[in-house]
């Protein structure tokens, strides 16, 4: 399943090419500027004017040695690219996913549990205004108020001077992710200033996408309320809290790993919007950037790369999914 | 408890009474069908609460000048100017009609495409439901902001190849559920009576299957428009929307951002630029996803027992 | 509507529906589902529940456990039922503390699905340690404290054995111990606090699986619900019922969705644990066959109302009620026509006024329109309410004793 659907987002994408012509397409074939004089030699090497599945097997064969061609809205390779500025995201997501995943199952439990009482009605209130605010907005809001107006939670992944401090030889990077790597330098004052880097980012991915999973919950809990071996459960005297907690809670969180699973995956291929609006140079903002420079081939690196990540995460879902659910680990 | 109820009502208009009874009932549907009859008056009137300069494309915003700070809303510009002097009252207004052009055009197509290709493949099932169903797969695997803005590059920037690439990347979703329909519908006597009495497969379809779907589509349709219209002015914040000075919320907020920070004296001296036209477009929003999640609730079996 | 006196049980019964009743607020309006059901169940008692689907049999059932199903709310009368102590409940009005002293310790549930009734996520052993552990704590851990102290005496274990008599001491003293709460969250330590116990509680459940007659119990408690089949899944759920050993049992229509034969083998199994537990059951059910074979009384619901109360030969041999009747020749019989009752069963929103059998039923009068009939006792232990048999009533309306017809008319049927 996962390589059928890998190589039909490889064909979507390599379609997608087919929309350019023949010399923009070059640029996915060249690894370096100074190619770019040759451009009619690359043409004809890759064979840019043969027929769709010459040139989509040419391209595939190039992808998968790793060369997504070059990005000239940053002077790189585009796979070099993707991965300087992955662990930005990644840093993002450590924060954010588990905070949106914990708090949204948290309402969507208490909002099923407590079903038409005034908490039920705030928390989807709170929820239906949360998915309904634009990301760039809030990110702009959030920002003119705590920035703007009290001066704190710049924009950026750091300060000017935790950015010379890890850049000096004194501080080595395990991961890239800014707030681990100071704790693992045991550098206090680097790891404050990468928090308070992120806490904007997090709190407006958080706003925005905790209602996709209180959602998922509520109705999924209530699906499992209603259900007999709840009131198999009571039945046989154990307490409400006790059947809510283990039986009710454990079946209702089935449906929440897939969309906890794809959500984390949208994060991870990039926060195109958070990462511009907040200047948080990852791979959504390199994405966005890109595209605003036409930069063709680091825009479909980075659709591609968005693709594996959400085929992986599929995956590691199903793994979840039989973890969770005996009945499927049979299979 | 199960229980009979006898009408003698056709059922769908029966159900028709019963969404709009619940509706009005539920305040925050309520809500959100006044903010959406708001906007809708709004787009519809544009032309006189913003009246154009004759002769020139009305959604082009008037500019008084090119003066890079923003005015102030003053008794001229009732909601101030943005960066470059453009009217902000009349950005929005004309504004709101983009985004109705935008959401609405986006979900009739997608919906037509995906009524078509859910059609075809939950009637003819087989080798023709594989393939079709393959490709929405894909094109579901994939965020969709991420998809859309590779399509606009490849297109060009612009609204309309937002509204062409949204289409591109909406319809599976309406295609699978159209699809869904099929399978559930076809598989019932009723479809099997009509065809032993020999109504031609386009007959079976229009008159049995499609009305069967409106009600799911509608919630579909009502909750997409919102998500639509974010994600085109998400686009076009980025920069890969309508030119500067175009009528376009997500536009008119990108023309916000060098102005987060005020004046040294007063840090929300720009208010105006980014609150305003945020709101307009958060309200929008707001409401079909109101509305959207109050059709979901109507129409969710397990939820309507009570 | 009649006053409800507060009357208790007399020495004989164990349990008594009083004037129950049952509504559920759905959108398509009040669903009357239980209206001023009248029983009473005896020790040691097997009391029959029949009717169609929807006549109310199961809600009345999840009632008496005080479990009706969520839009369901009871609107009226009580459920008296005698604790083990002796002393007389009313369950209604019992807190949810009370109740679940009582749930799954004095009174029992099996369900018609055991496939739906056990969570698919936990292995049943963990299913039936549940029952085991909720009301049999103490009593397991004194057993427990005895055996760990003995094997101490004899100087067999060092620190595990003192840290586990700890444990369990202080869990016997409090079961909510916040000391004992934080140390089961560590992983290490919650398997060697509880170690003795697992082993005890898996001694129990081994020894009731064996009692359900489960071949390979070591095998099935390990087991997950979708693992077994549908016969092995209502012997799991029979062992939950029965693990503390409750004075009754409510079974709603625990074979329907069985295989004929396993239908038998789970009868028989409840009947042999009723025997040997000294338990009254409330077996719920619309097949005649099952009923006539394991009652020692049947009432009959419509729509509802309890129609008829008899015991079962009298119920078989003597049926008062047109629908009891009815439902009796809709058994179908070789060689003679099948046999339905016509119309279908009405919309409890809107129930037809008076009798809500009267627009199904052959005999109907004008009385039957406008009066409800109450259960009447026509000879002992049998009960009917049905308009024909209430002269009182039936009289006013200028009537006279219809009840000769119709039983004349029996005769001629059957």
């Amino acid at each position: 399943m996962v390589i059928p659907t890998l190589l039909g987002i490889s064909l979507l994408i390599f379609g997608v090419t087919q929309l350019f012509d023949p010399i923009e397409r070059a640029s996915l074939y060249i690894r370096d500027p100074r190619q770019i004089r040759f451009v009619e030699e690359i043409i004809k090497k890759y064979g840019l004017d043969q027929p769709f599945y010459v040139q989509y097997f040419g391209w595939l064969s190039q992808v998968l040695q790793g060369n997504l061609g070059w990005s000239q809205s940053l002077h790189m390779p585009v796979l070099e690219a993707l991965i300087t500025r992955f662990p930005a995201t990644a840093e993002l997501v450590l924060y954010s996913a588990p905070l949106t995943i914990v708090l949204g199952i948290f309402l969507g439990k208490i909002s099923a549990v407590k079903k038409d009482t005034v908490i039920d009605h705030v928390t989807r209130v709170m929820a239906i205004v949360g998915w309904s605010l634009p990301a760039f907005w809030l990110g702009i809001i959030l920002m003119a108020v705590f920035y703007g107006g009290f001066g704190i939670f710049p924009p950026g992944r750091l300060s000017p001077w935790a950015e010379a401090m890890i850049r000096s030889g004194k501080f080595k990077a395990y991961t890239g992710l800014y707030t681990i790597d100071a704790i693992l330098n045991l550098n206090g004052d680097v790891f404050i200033d990468a928090l308070s880097h992120l806490v904007l980012p997090v709190i407006t991915l958080t706003t925005i996408n905790v209602a996709l999973i209180m959602r998922v919950m509520r109705s999924s809990m209530l699906e499992q309320l209603g259900k007999t071996y709840i009131i198999a459960a009571r039945a046989r005297g154990l307490d409400s809290k006790t059947v809510i907690d283990k039986h009710a809670t454990k079946n209702a969180l089935i449906p929440v790993v897939t969309i906890s699973g794809l959500l984390t995956a949208g994060m991870l291929s990039g926060m195109v919007i958070t990462e511009t609006v907040f200047e948080f140079k990852g791979v959504g903002y390199f994405a966005a950037h890109a595209a605003t420079q036409l930069d063709i081939p680091a825009v479909l690196g980075f659709a591609l790369f968005a693709g594996l990540i959400f085929v992986i995460a599929n995956l590691i879902v199903d793994i979840l999914y039989a973890y969770i659910d005996p009945r499927i680990r049979l299979r | 408890m199960k229980t009979r109820v006898e009408t003698k009502e056709s059922p769908r208009l029966k159900e028709l009474k019963f969404i709009v009874r619940r509706i009005r009932e539920n305040p925050l549907s309520l809500a959100g069908l006044v903010i959406i009859i708001f906007f809708t008056i709004i787009a519809i009137t544009a032309p006189v609460l913003a009246p154009p300069r004759p002769g020139r494309d009305p959604y082009i915003i008037p500019r008084s000048g090119y003066f890079p700070e923003p005015q102030p809303p003053n008794l001229e510009h009732p909601f101030g100017t943005t960066e470059g002097q453009y009217d902000l009252y009349y950005g929005v207004i004309w504004g709101t009609r983009t985004a109705y052009r935008i959401g609405v055009l986006v979900v009739a197509v997608s919906a037509l495409i995906g009524i078509i290709v859910g059609s075809l493949a939950g009637y003819y099932k087989g080798v023709v439901d594989e393939v079709l169903m393959r490709l929405t797969d894909i094109i579901l695997a994939f965020p969709g902001l991420i998809l859309a803005m590779a399509l606009v590059v490849a297109f060009g920037p612009g609204l309309d190849s937002i509204t062409l690439a949204l289409i591109l990347v909406g319809w599976p979703t309406y295609a699978r559920l159209i699809r869904g329909e099929f399978l559930r519908i076809t598989s019932e006597d009723f479809v099997e009576a009509a065809k032993a009495i020999g109504c031609s497969d386009f007959r079976i379809i229009v008159r049995h299957v499609l009305p069967n779907a409106v009600f799911p589509l509608l919630i579909v349709a009502s909750l997409d428009i919102g998500a639509i219209v974010i994600t085109a002015a998400a686009l076009s914040f980025l920069g890969l929307g309508a030119p500067e000075g175009y009528a376009d919320w997500g536009q008119l907020i990108s023309l916000s951002r060098n102005w987060i920070t005020g004046t040294s004296g007063n840090p929300f001296a720009y208010w105006h630029v980014y609150v305003i036209p945020g709101l307009f477009l958060f309200l929008f929003v707001m409401g079909w996803n109101l509305l959207g999640d109050a059709f979901r609730d109507v129409l969710d079996p397990m939820i309507r027992r009570k | 509507m009649k006053r409800l006196t507060l009357e208790t049980l007399d020495n004989e019964e164990l349990l008594s529906v009083k004037d129950l009743v049952v509504r559920f607020y759905t959108y398509e309006g009040i669903v009357k589902a239980v209206e001023r059901a009248n029983l009473k169940l005896r020790k040691g008692e097997t009391l029959g529940i029949v009717g169609e689907t929807g006549s109310g049999k199961s809600v009345t059932a999840f009632t008496i456990i005080a479990l009706t199903p969520s839009p369901g709310r009871v609107e009226g009368g009580a459920v008296y039922f005698r604790r083990a102590q002796g002393d007389v409940v009313n369950i209604i009005k019992l807190k949810e503390v009370e109740l679940l002293r009582i749930r799954g310790k004095e009174v029992s549930m099996i369900f018609q699905e055991p496939n739906a009734a056990l969570d698919p996520l936990y292995r049943v052993g963990d299913q039936i340690a549940e029952a085991i552990l909720s009301h049999r704590l103490p009593e397991i851990l004194e057993n427990v404290i005895k055996f760990v102290e003995g094997e101490l005496r004899r100087g067999r274990s060092g620190f595990g054995a003192r840290l586990e008599l700890w444990a369990y001491r202080k869990m016997l003293e409090n079961p909510k111990s916040a000391i004992l709460a934080i140390l089961r969250r560590i992983p290490i330590i919650k398997n060697l606090m509880t170690r003795r116990l697992k082993h005890v509680v898996r001694e129990e459940i081994i020894e009731l699986l064996k009692l359900m007659e489960i071949p390979d119990p070591e095998r099935i408690i390990e087991a997950y619900p979708h693992e077994l089949s549908g016969g092995m899944q209502q012997r799991i759920m029979i062992a939950i019922a029965l693990a503390c050993s409750p004075v009754l049992l409510l079974a709603d229509e625990p074979t329907t969705n069985l295989d004929v034969t396993v239908q038998a083998q789970i009868i028989d199994l409840i009947m042999r644990l009723k025997n040997k537990l000294n338990m009254s059951i409330i077996y719920i059910t619309h097949d005649m066959g099952v009923i006539a074979e394991i009652s020692d009384r049947v009432a009959v619901m419509y729509a509802g109302n309890i129609v008829e109360v008899a015991p079962v030969k009298e119920l078989f041999n003597n049926p008062l009620h047109p629908y009891t009747r009815a439902l009796l020749e809709s058994i179908p019989r070789p060689g003679s026509p099948f046999k339905s009752i016509p119309g279908t069963i009405p919309n409890l929103v809107n129930p037809p006024s008076g009798c809500r059998f009267h627009p199904r039923c052959p005999y109907v009068r004008e009385a039957c329109k406008l009066e409800v009939p109450e259960l009447v006792k026509v000879s002992e232990d049998h009960y009917v309410a049905c308009l024909l048999y209430d002269g009182e009533i039936y009289g006013k309306y200028g009537g006279h004793g219809r009840s000769e017809e119709i039983l004349s008319d029996k005769r001629r049927n059957i």
